[in-house]
């Protein structure tokens, strides 16, 4: 059993986001807004070594289930994670996150000139026109999107 | 299979991107059909409907020439023009003022400072939206009749060396323009100041289409092209005013120029201009951008009889 098997195991109730790419374990916690005011106990291992010469960030997050809008922003900010999600000790769900081809309402676009950020009752709409290459698009002010700038509502 | 006899009717003009040769071709098609309309043939096209526009920026010739081109059909236009007297200044939504202008219009133009403001607006409009300028975004119908100028002094559009000018950055009209050419086989030059390159996050679906070769040098190419688009420098889209002092009047094109360019080259010019094209370069018979302005009536002419009518014209 590896070290980092452990790490994921012990969890009663919730949800393991474990295969996160290296460095982004803080970007997630502050996309999926864990910050442990609910009182839940949350553990976070970053720089988890995993197979050869390749390191992972891991969440676990205990008494919480992630919702598909979690899953759209986790497949922007770490395309390779897993979520487990684990009832009374037993792994019960184990999803891949995918990009789908539009995600509306997470991020807000980047452009302070376009429309989806000004007055008018709109919320944002990107469209993933390269999935393996993660490139968005705003739907309203067509700019491709920097997604390590991406901020969220 | 039934097909629309009119694939324009009804719908919305909101960004090149969304167009193809064949919709570009078919409006070059409608346009030469225009001219050749005697005028009170023409004015049977849009008879009885209403054009609304709504200028949130200044402009002269894109509303006039839209003005004009639904009188030379033969329909009526209604229309904000000047913001300050308008209920905007009350702090009325764009959605509400949009909203009211398709209840008293049959197509609407908007022209607004925000980027995505028209395709916004035509999620809530009941009636087309024609794109008259968004932000730094695009000018759709500009690049319309850009490329219908190129055809009409030219003859043809592919094969062509075509070299844009001037400020690549917050010019709309190049990025519409850019995105239409990319569906024709032409070798494009792109020359600016290094401050003023075109943006990349704007040009990434262009780019998987054609390529381009970018420049700070007027005189590299410019015995070889067979047109020269000269853009101004947006001065009023600048954060910073030193930033355009610096770049203001990186190219003219005076005489000198001219002479240096094939005797068949041509000069275009959404307009306005400022010092960038010489007042003596009008004479020559490579200026064309009095010609292409009104190319624009026509050509604007021509999509909004396509819009208005389920069968063309």
């Amino acid at each position: 059993m590896q070290e980092s098997d452990l790490i994921v195991r012990r969890i009663k109730d919730g949800t393991v986001i474990d295969h996160i790419d290296q460095g982004r374990g803080l970007r997630v916690l502050e996309a999926l807004e864990i910050d442990g005011r609910e009182g839940n106990v949350i553990t976070i291992a970053l720089n988890v070594p995993s197979g050869k010469s390749k390191k992972k960030d891991i969440i676990k997050v205990e008494n919480r289930y992630l919702e598909d809008d979690d899953t759209n922003k986790l497949a922007v900010i770490a395309p390779n994670s897993t979520v487990n999600i684990i009832k009374n000790y037993k792994l019960v769900e184990k999803r891949r996150v995918s990009l789908p081809n539009e995600i509306e309402r997470i991020f807000r676009c980047s452009n302070p000139d376009c429309v989806t950020n000004s007055s008018e009752h709109i919320e944002s709409t990107m469209d993933v026109i390269d999935k393996s290459g993660l490139v968005l698009k705003c739907r309203y002010c067509s700019r491709i999107l920097d997604v390590n700038k991406l901020k969220y509502y | 299979m039934i097909q629309s006899m009119n694939e324009f009717f009804q719908k919305d003009i909101i960004s090149v991107r969304d167009f193809d040769k064949q919709k570009l071709e078919s409006i070059f098609d409608a346009t030469n059909k225009i001219i050749k309309l005697k005028p009170n043939d023409r004015r049977e096209i849009g008879r009885g409907k209403t054009l609304g526009y709504l200028f949130y920026e200044p402009s002269t010739r894109t509303r006039l020439s839209f003005e004009a081109a639904i009188a030379s059909i033969g329909g009526t236009s209604i229309g904000i023009s000047n913001i300050s007297s308008s209920s905007t200044q009350k702090g009325e939504s764009l959605a509400d003022t949009v909203r009211i202008m398709s209840i008293y219009s049959d197509v609407l133009v908007l022209r607004h400072p925000l980027d995505g403001s028209s395709r916004f607006a035509a999620e809530i409009s009941e009636k087309s939206v024609i794109n008259g300028g968004s932000g730094t975004e695009e000018h759709p119908t500009q690049a319309i009749q850009d490329l219908f100028t190129i055809k009409k002094e030219k003859n043809k559009i592919d094969g062509l060396k075509i070299g844009i000018v001037g400020d690549l950055k917050y010019g709309r009209t190049v990025y519409s323009l850019l995105s239409a050419l990319s569906y024709y086989d032409v070798d494009v030059h792109l020359i600016s100041p290094e401050s003023l390159k075109i943006r990349t996050d704007s040009t990434y679906e262009i780019k998987k289409r054609f390529s381009f070769t970018e420049s700070t040098d007027l005189e590299e190419y410019i015995d070889d092209l067979d047109v020269v688009y000269v853009t101004r420098i947006q001065k009023e889209r600048f954060p910073d005013e030193e930033e355009y002092i610096k770049v203001k009047g990186s190219y003219v094109i005076g005489l000198d120029i001219t002479k240096k360019m094939k005797d068949d080259a041509i000069i275009l010019h959404p307009l306005p201009r400022l010092d960038e094209i010489s007042a003596e370069v009008d004479n020559t018979k490579q200026a064309k951008y009095f010609k292409q302005a009104e190319y624009g009536m026509y050509t604007r002419a021509a999509l909004l009889g396509l819009i208005l009518n389920e069968k063309g014209f």
